[in-house]
């Protein structure tokens, strides 16, 4: 069910009345610089502060964002571990030789490039959930619309999305049907059961889109989808400070760069 | 007589299956409320798409306004503005992903301007109940909600006939009561409503006419005291009798004197019942209805007489009242029958106050003016700050003239 709180979510938290052009200027502008910065130290920040903002003032609830950090680490680990034995360069500070042929080392240079694919793992996933968790996709079309994607694509993405809560909704209720009346006790009942689910699936699925063309008929459709327009308009007070920290942590870099890695 | 919409022997059947309609005429006229009923399967949803052009008969005409429809798709677009059409599920009439996107549908598609949508879909949610809703998905919204939209969406065009596919499908009770007394509010405002059912109870207190359906053709089509009260055609159908016209005609029988007007609501069989007794002549001196106008009158207003009445009760017509309610934190005891349920509190002595919109303020005093009427009770009625000083009946009928054209009083 995260899928749908996700949405809950995006509709209701304590940063749904800026502009989402603000928005996405945070969560785009960390997402770029914690993918150009060599340092891990830039995205550990980016990772902190947007955690934070996004738990206290976004209200957004601590548990989802737990779970849903989950997904990523677990997925950054796996890969971590691997690199570190794959990648080179440095000393060696581990040695592991089981048998003559099979040669496991780990390196300082490993070891660090290491840290910083798991931070930039941890501060871009956590810049997109930052975008994820705070607009919802309906403000997302409106932006769409205004930097040019054409009419036809967004329309249709538009219906897709009203749709993929009828459609979940319905997948939900067959197998719950399944689910009671035994349909997945035994694996072979299980693949018998999950592809008639997709049948019957496919089928209601069908018979909404013809419903949606008899009720778009209905209701005068001549080729237009009207576009929300009710945005909020952009506010200095929640885009000045947006501004002054995509600056403070590009000066962060900036330094870093400079001083080659030395903070002070 | 004026008729907008009239049906000439229509027949139809759906390719590779026996006749689904098989010959019907009837006619309606602007402004009556009127009630399809009948079992699964007697053809009432074909029926009732037919009125928009959404279905065409096989064989006879439909005509709205006088005209024969045409089918081409521009005169289609045109009948379709006028002929709302509210879907059964409405998560399949429900298309875009937001409210306001939603309601906004039709009129973009009429090619109103950007101002105009604005204001016409404004106009609309006020009119459901529904401001504020505006960038709520819909996926978001509960049964009731979702039904308010479909119908904002069909309003918005600002239609002449809104036809309903078993509007409290899917509703709970009250839910089915509010969206009832929508569909008064909306008849009130000059709409012609169609709707079809097989809610007898629903359908009974609130059509002018029952048009009751079988195997494609009308049974009976009359008021729905005559509609609902021949048991053999209610047994044919598939449906049942009132409960309050089955209890009238079980009097009857056991050789109680009816009226001829059947009861159709609660607040008719306690009048009847009354007589019954004898027990009118000696009555208690009645309480007061006052009614505030939400839309126009100050809510300071309300707390006077509630302190002013520790046993007085509020009721709320419309959800804009309800929402004035809940913001005066005021504890309603009637939401929905509200005037009824009033009337029935005044006879015990009570005095009530009914929040209202604009559109049903008059509503309510005609209303409770024709009970007057019709019973030979005295009730005094009139807006809030008319009866606020708690009159004597004699000066409360010489203030409240101007609302009242009861003959009784005076």
């Amino acid at each position: 069910m995260i899928e749908t709180a996700l949405d809950s979510v995006a509709q209701q938290n304590g940063f749904r009345h800026i502009h989402p052009g603000t928005k996405l200027l945070l969560g785009l502008g960390s997402l770029v610089i914690c993918l150009i910065s060599p340092f891990p130290f830039v995205q550990l920040i980016s990772g902190i502060i947007l955690s934070i903002v996004l738990l206290f003032p976004g209200k957004i609830p601590a548990r989802l964002y737990a779970e849903l950090l989950v997904g990523p680490a677990f997925f950054a680990v796996m890969s971590v571990i691997v690199l570190l034995f794959v990648l080179g360069g440095g000393d060696v500070i581990w040695q592991f030789n089981p048998a003559s042929w099979l040669n496991l080392n780990i390196t300082t240079g490993a070891v660090k490039e290491s840290i910083l694919v798991l931070c930039r793992v941890f501060g871009c996933s956590i810049s997109l959930f930052f975008i994820v968790l705070t607009t919802p996709m309906t403000d997302l079309f409106n932006g769409m619309k205004r930097i040019g994607i054409p009419v036809e694509v967004i329309d249709l993405m538009m219906i897709i999305y009203r749709y993929i809560f009828i459609v979940y909704a319905q997948a939900v209720e067959i197998w719950q049907a399944q689910v009671m009346r035994l349909g997945y006790s035994k694996p072979v009942e299980a693949i018998r059961s999950f592809s008639m689910l997709c049948g019957m699936l496919f089928i209601s699925s069908w018979n909404a889109g013809e419903d949606l063309v008899r009720a778009m008929d209905c209701r005068c459709y001549n080729g237009v989808f009207p576009s929300l327009d009710v945005a909020e308009p952009v506010q200095v007070k929640s885009l000045v400070p947006v501004i002054l920290y995509l600056s403070a942590l590009c000066g962060i870099l900036l330094v870093l760069v400079i001083n080659n890695g030395v903070i002070l | 007589m004026k008729i907008i919409l009239e049906a000439r022997d229509v027949r139809y059947h759906y390719p590779g299956s026996p006749e689904a309609i098989r010959g019907i005429c009837f006619h309606i006229r602007p402004g009556e409320k009127i009630a399809l009923v009948g079992p699964n399967g007697a053809g009432k949803s074909t029926l009732l798409q037919m009125f928009n052009g959404m279905i065409r008969p096989t064989s006879g005409t439909i005509l709205f306004d006088n005209e024969p429809i045409q089918y081409d798709s521009s005169s289609l677009r045109q009948l379709r503005k006028r002929v709302g059409f509210v879907l059964q599920n409405s998560d399949r009439q429900i298309i875009a992903p937001t409210v306001y996107q939603d309601v906004a549908f039709g009129p973009a598609n009429l090619g109103y301007d950007e101002q105009a949508i604005r204001q016409a879909v404004t106009l609309a949610l006020r009119q459901v109940g529904l401001e504020g809703f505006e960038r709520r998905p819909p996926h978001h919204l509960s049964g009731g909600e979702k039904k308010r939209v479909a119908i904002a969406g069909v309003l918005v065009m600002d239609p002449d006939v809104l036809v309903f596919d078993e509007p409290t499908s899917g509703l709970d009770p009250a839910g089915s009561e509010d969206l009832m007394e929508l569909l008064d509010e909306l008849n009130h405002e000059g709409k012609t409503i169609i709707i079809s059912t097989h809610d007898v109870e629903l359908a009974y207190p609130w059509a002018d006419r029952a048009i009751l359906l079988l195997d494609g053709r009308i049974l009976e089509e009359d008021v729905p005291d005559i509609a609902f009260g021949n048991t053999d055609y209610v047994r044919m159908a598939h449906l049942s009798v009132p409960t309050l016209l089955e209890l009238s005609q079980e009097l009857s029988r056991r050789g109680y004197k009816m009226p001829d007007r059947k009861p159709r609501s609660v607040l008719d069989m306690i009048e009847i019942i009354q007589n019954l007794l004898h027990r009118s002549n000696n009555k208690t001196q009645t309480g007061t209805i006052s009614v505030f106008n939400v839309d126009e009158q100050d809510t300071w207003l309300l707390p006077a007489w509630i302190k002013a009445r520790p046993e007085g009760v509020v009721g709320a017509m419309g959800t804009r009242a309800k929402q004035c309610a809940v913001r005066e934190g005021l504890k309603l005891e009637f939401t929905y029958g509200v005037i009824d349920k009033c009337i029935l509190r005044a006879l015990r002595g009570q005095d009530s106050l009914i929040l209202t919109t604009n559109s049903m303020a008059g509503l309510v005093i005609s209303r409770v003016n024709t009970y007057c009427a019709e019973s030979g009770n005295t009730i005094i009625v009139g807006s809030l700050d008319i009866t606020k000083q708690d009159p004597a009946p004699g000066l409360a009928s010489e203030k409240t003239r101007e609302y009242d054209h009861s003959p009784g009083e005076s």
